[in-house]
């Protein structure tokens, strides 16, 4: 059986940071605080670079950086619920809810499917809005993982 | 209508498939029909050829080169970087209708493999215009 792509302490109802890069780090140190990352500045690099190539925000207010890296052990993504606001590059402003993903190296095509059918998921309304208006991390962790796990 | 997309990203892992939903959505919203192939790292869902021949128009949301783009040979096709497809997909959808019907759509080059039908004519060719793509169709038979 696999991990839950998200838990609880991957969630962040209320984050503060305010810009890209801080909540980048914040969500980062929840996955390594969960055993998800074993190195946070590889894995942080590596979603830098990704964001440079193109930021990750889109309509709709949100925000979805991501990165495969080797320091990540297994897929996951920490989620975080901004109320003011972090800006992310989207063309309407700036995102409400970030999803960071992890997905590890040479991981092989069922594990990233799991990270797929998230991505699929954040483009629906319905998703969308259960989310943002959570206000339990155990909630939150709960919707992200049984949409997409058995 | 029936419309036939690739989407493809840099790492494979989002907006893969963040742009396959969206232009699946657009589709449902405008009342066509939308299969996307996701050229990502969660394995591949090639489109099968039958689909694709059957197909009115090609949409390429791509960052990366079509994997197997011969087999689109002939369509009439729009090509936009991934980014395209999820802020803005029901007028992609709109726009290559609109030019797969008025006969101004690009196509895709080379020729489809096992396809039943002729790959297109040059486009220095005399026949009537939108040949490019209905014409095609034509070709040899079954």
């Amino acid at each position: 059986m696999s991990l839950p792509v998200t838990t609880p302490e991957m969630v962040i109802i209320g984050a503060e940071a305010k810009t890209k890069d801080e909540i980048i780090r914040t969500l980062a140190e929840r996955l390594v605080a969960a055993g998800r990352v074993t190195d946070i500045e590889t894995y942080i690099a590596a979603v830098h670079k990704r964001e440079e190539s193109m930021a990750t925000g889109i309509q709709g207010g949100i925000g979805i950086p991501h990165a495969r890296s080797a320091a990540v052990t297994a897929p996951s993504v920490a989620v975080a619920i901004s109320h003011d606001g972090v800006p992310f590059g989207a063309p309407d402003g700036p995102a409400h809810l970030i999803f960071l993903i992890a997905a590890p190296d040479g991981a092989d095509d069922s594990h990233l499917q799991i990270l797929a059918a998230i991505a699929r998921r954040v483009m629906r309304d319905e998703f969308r809005d259960a989310l943002r208006t959570a206000t339990d991390p155990a909630f939150i962790a709960d919707t992200m993982t049984k949409e997409v796990q058995q | 209508m029936k419309i036939v997309a690739v989407t493809s990203c840099i790492t494979g892992i989002a907006h893969t498939y963040m742009a396959a939903e969206a232009l699946e959505q657009a589709g449902k919203k405008l009342g066509h029909e939308v299969i996307v192939e996701t050229q990502g790292s969660a394995g591949s869902n090639p489109i099968k050829q039958a689909v694709i021949d059957a197909a009115d128009a090609v949409i390429f949301a791509v960052d990366l080169e079509v994997k197997d783009r011969d087999r689109f040979a002939g369509k009439p096709y729009l090509q936009v970087g991934v980014a395209k497809a999820i802020n803005g997909s029901v007028a992609l959808i709109e726009q290559v209708l609109a030019a797969a019907a008025d006969g101004t759509a690009a196509t895709v080059a080379g020729k489809a493999p096992a396809a039943p039908q002729e790959a297109p004519k040059k486009a220095d060719s005399n026949e009537p215009k939108k040949a490019g793509f209905f014409g095609s169709l034509f070709g040899k038979g079954k």
